[in-house]
């Protein structure tokens, strides 16, 4: 017993989160009474927040994400050639710190789906509530704390994180590396994610009930809430944290580590995609941080940041929040929605059997989003009181980011045009999010332009756009990956049969959920609030039952993935015939993904063209006089 | 623990050998270092903590013109000042303590190392000093929260920076690192120097101006 609590794993990391909370605990006593608090030793609230910071801390070093380091730091013998923390042998090791970047990779997948579960309950609840005008099940705070909780979590555990779990399985074996660029790294900003749900989701727990803002988390709304608030503020710098030490993992990875031959423009656009999500989360995910610092500090220990209240004199200013925090969370719609774009690219080009249109012209349209995306960020506040002549230039670049948007849209049909579709799953869900996610761009473009925006501010229509480009797009984006690179991942086929009902479901009742809404929000419907006028009775029973059987088409897709990950039949190397690297592995990779690098020798989307290659088992030396004779996918001609 | 962890290794090592000798060389495609690459992209981070830091400054100053520092309140510029050469001072000696392991002197190594540390730390214990005889709170005013919050904001780092100036002291004391092999003193010493560029703009923005 004793060595089980000395070794890293889940018994330390019990006995850590009580040193933890003892350490919580002991601090706060001795500093109020240094500070001559009154009831110095006994303030459950202050307690409550050291910990909220210091068990997730803790619980990282007790399960073993430091240790490393700790041998490192001290100077003693570490051992850079012992791969013991490498790869899975069964199903436990995925409880465990894993430096390889494809067990993290599908320990992202399973987390972010299990919050996407949990978040999509709490919509479940909030539909509930909705379906009927005046109040059936829930109260008005408990509600703000439902669609508070369901956007936290599916933002900043679900949307993210699976995205950086998709890229993390693939981008390495896309590119040719054996392992990302610091694997330990990897796996330190995997464990932040589950801890970060789990405050959010403890929330709920909270006196005072969960948090309770929105995701946005106003000040000073967000600095005289309950405690449970904290649990969000706290919670996101781990979520940020976690996002940024991967952005920077991915840059690292793709800068340094690419297979010889792999030029910037032979790389596969899935890897363009991320490099730039991860320029964008360097840059602006700080920004989150501090405005949540900010918060904390107001919260906690007495800051007035945001005490702008007449009379008081405290001089602050609230609209900086307003500023600070939307500086991040818009580039964050692009961290939520580049990597799918790069997925789309993947599948769309492979089940047309077609080179990508405008290979050049997709990967500069990122890099313009990436730029516009920090120019835009005021177009959520054109109600707020800010300098009236912020708002032009906004309406403007807002208006300017639907090209490169829309650029990438037109490409992806110009590469379906006379293409010969193969429509499985994958492929529907791409095609599905072509149509849905031109919606969402639409009706953002709408809201770019100042007077329309002002008139349904804070209206369903709101919710419709939010959800047009994060169900429709993101979600569409992402379903689309986890099928495509299931077999990859798992070595086992998904039902398509079940993956075609889930596309059907999926699909119909998204838009029979969420089309309504633009029209209950363009005739006034305030969103954010448990009742509603009876005008809007009909609309909203239809809604609920819609989404209540978008909820049930979720479970097909579980008991897809579940069953099919257990049970399916083994899945060839190549089911998709693709031509980039990692469909030129086995399914599962061997554990160090390639016995020798391989040489990429040409761009990775020649489909139909017959002799393309685009990367050989071969050095460098041996590869250039005969790039077509490989172990590479017989090409097609169709 | 050795016990333990010895077993545990060795089982990991019998299964490794079963499966694979181990992973093949990546190929370096830029002649930049990870290491490093990593740490500068880190920093572009920092920066923009700092940024929106001064970004609370900027509305709280510039915007809604408010007095700075508060009414009634004093910053200790002089003071300030000779902290500002303190730590501009480590930061020569932390380049010199760099040049020295990369021509093989260990004494510069491990005398900047040591040099550098007490700097920095001398650094933070006078700019903690100066946070009790200010003779303002946080919570006094946003002016008060913008100047506790940068310049604490500021020490947080010091801090970081000191812990990692602490690691490279114990493995330089413990006779790690070569002329070939000073990783281990370059990357922590670029965030060395980010710490002070950086307390460079705070002090001006804070103090000065």
């Amino acid at each position: 017993m004793l060595a089980k609590l000395r070794a890293p794993g889940w018994y330390r990391a019990g006995l850590f989160t009580l040193a933890a909370i003892a350490f919580a605990y002991v601090l706060v006593g001795i500093v109020r009474s240094a500070m001559h608090f009154p009831n110095a030793w006994d303030d459950g609230d202050a307690i409550t927040i050291v910990s909220l910071i210091a068990v997730p801390l803790f619980v990282l070093v007790g399960i073993g994400c430091f240790d490393y380091w700790f041998y490192w730091v001290s100077g003693r013998p570490t051992r850079p050639e012992d791969h013991s923390a490498h790869g899975a042998q069964s199903w436990k090791d995925y409880f465990r710190v894993n430096t390889d970047h494809k067990v993290i990779g599908i320990q992202y997948v399973c987390t972010s789906f299990f919050f996407l579960f949990v978040g999509g309950l709490l919509a479940m609840l909030m539909r509930a509530e909705l379906a009927q005008p005046g109040m059936q099940f829930v109260s008005s705070e408990q509600f703000n704390g439902l669609f508070s909780v369901h956007a936290a979590l599916l933002i900043f555990l679900f949307v993210i994180p699976v995205f950086a779990g998709l890229a993390n399985f693939v981008i390495p074996l896309m590119i040719g590396a054996p392992d990302m660029a610091f694997p330990r790294l990897n796996a330190l900003s995997f464990w932040m994610l589950p801890l970060a749900g789990l405050l959010m989701v403890g929330s709920f727990l909270a006196p005072g009930g969960s948090f309770a803002t929105g995701w946005t988390a106003y000040a000073p709304l967000s600095t005289t809430m309950p405690l449970g608030q904290l649990f969000f503020t706290i919670g996101v710098q781990f979520a940020g944290a976690s996002s940024i030490a991967t952005a920077l993992n991915f840059l690292v990875t793709i800068i340094t580590m690419r297979a010889p031959g792999m030029s910037f423009f032979r790389m596969p656009l899935l890897v363009w995609a991320n490099f730039s999500t991860s320029l964008l989360v360097v840059i602006a995910t700080p920004f989150i941080a501090a405005s949540q610092f900010f918060v904390l500090l107001d919260r906690a220990l007495g800051f007035q940041f945001f005490n702008a209240f007449v009379g008081a004199g405290k001089d602050g200013s609230v609209l900086m929040y307003q500023h600070v925090f939307w500086f991040y969370s818009h580039p964050a719609v692009y961290i939520m929605m580049l990597p799918g774009f790069g997925i789309i690219s993947e599948i769309i080009s492979v089940k047309s059997r077609k080179p990508i249109f405008g290979y050049r012209m997709m990967a500069f349209s990122l890099i313009a989003i990436v730029i516009l995306g920090f120019t835009v960020w005021a177009h959520h506040m054109f109600v707020s009181g800010m300098q009236s002549w912020i708002r032009i230039p906004m309406m403007i670049t807002t208006a300017i980011i639907a090209v490169p948007t829309g650029i990438k849209i037109f490409s992806w049909l110009a590469t379906l045009w006379r293409g010969v579709l193969h429509l499985d799953t994958p492929m529907l869900f791409a095609l599905g999010f072509l149509t849905t996610f031109t919606c969402g761009g639409i009706s953002g473009v709408m809201l770019a332009m100042i007077p329309f925006d002002i008139h349904v501010s804070d209206t369903y229509f709101i919710v419709a756009h939010i959800h047009y480009v994060l169900f429709g797009g993101s979600l569409f984006t992402i379903f689309a990956g986890v099928y495509y690179w299931f077999p990859k991942m798992t070595g086992r086929m998904y039902d398509e049969r079940l993956g075609k009902l889930h596309f059907w479901a999926t699909f119909v009742f998204f838009n029979l959920t969420f089309a309504p809404m633009h029209v209950i929000g363009v005739q006034g419907m305030p969103r954010r609030v448990a009742d509603y006028a009876q005008q809007f009775a009909g609309m909203n029973l239809a809604i609920s039952i819609a989404s209540f059987l978008l909820g049930l088409s979720m479970l097909v897709f579980l008991y897809n993935m579940v069953v099919s990950w257990r049970l399916g039949p083994r899945a060839a190397a190549n089911p998709w015939r693709a031509l980039t690297l990692e469909w030129q592995v086995s399914s599962p990779p061997p554990i160090f993904n390639f016995d020798a690098v391989p040489t990429v020798v040409g761009g990775p989307y020649e489909y139909g063209i017959p002799g393309a290659v685009h990367g050989i088992f071969q050095s460098p030396a041996e590869a250039k006089p005969m790039p077509a004779g490989s172990v590479a996918t017989s090409p097609t001609t169709e | 623990m050795e016990a333990s962890a010895a077993s545990l290794h060795a089982g990991a090592g019998a299964h490794v050998e079963h499966e694979h000798h181990g992973p093949p060389e990546a190929h370096r495609s830029s002649r930049v270092e990870p290491q490093l690459l990593g740490m500068l992209l880190f920093i572009i981070s920092e920066v923009m903590v700092f940024g929106a830091f001064f970004t609370a400054y900027f509305f709280i100053r510039v915007v809604d013109a408010s007095p700075w520092p508060a009414h009634g309140t004093e910053l200790p510029k002089i003071i300030a000042g000779f902290n500002t050469a303190i730590l501009l001072s480590s930061s020569v000696t932390v380049h010199w303590a760099l040049e020295g392991v990369k021509r093989g002197n260990r004494f510069a190594l491990k005398a900047g190392m040591l040099t550098t540390f007490f700097l920095g730390a001398t650094f933070l214990f006078v700019q903690i000093n100066e946070y009790v005889h200010i003779g303002f709170a946080p919570s006094n005013s946003a002016q008060a929260s913008i100047f506790f919050g940068l310049t604490g904001l500021h020490g947080a780092h010091v801090f970081i920076g000191l812990c990692l100036l602490a690691f490279v002291n114990v493995r330089a004391f413990r006779g790690h690192f070569s002329p070939e092999q000073h990783r281990g003193v370059e990357v922590p010493g670029i965030y060395w120097h980010f710490v002070d560029v950086m307390w460079v703009i705070v002090y001006t923005t804070v103090y000065l101006l």
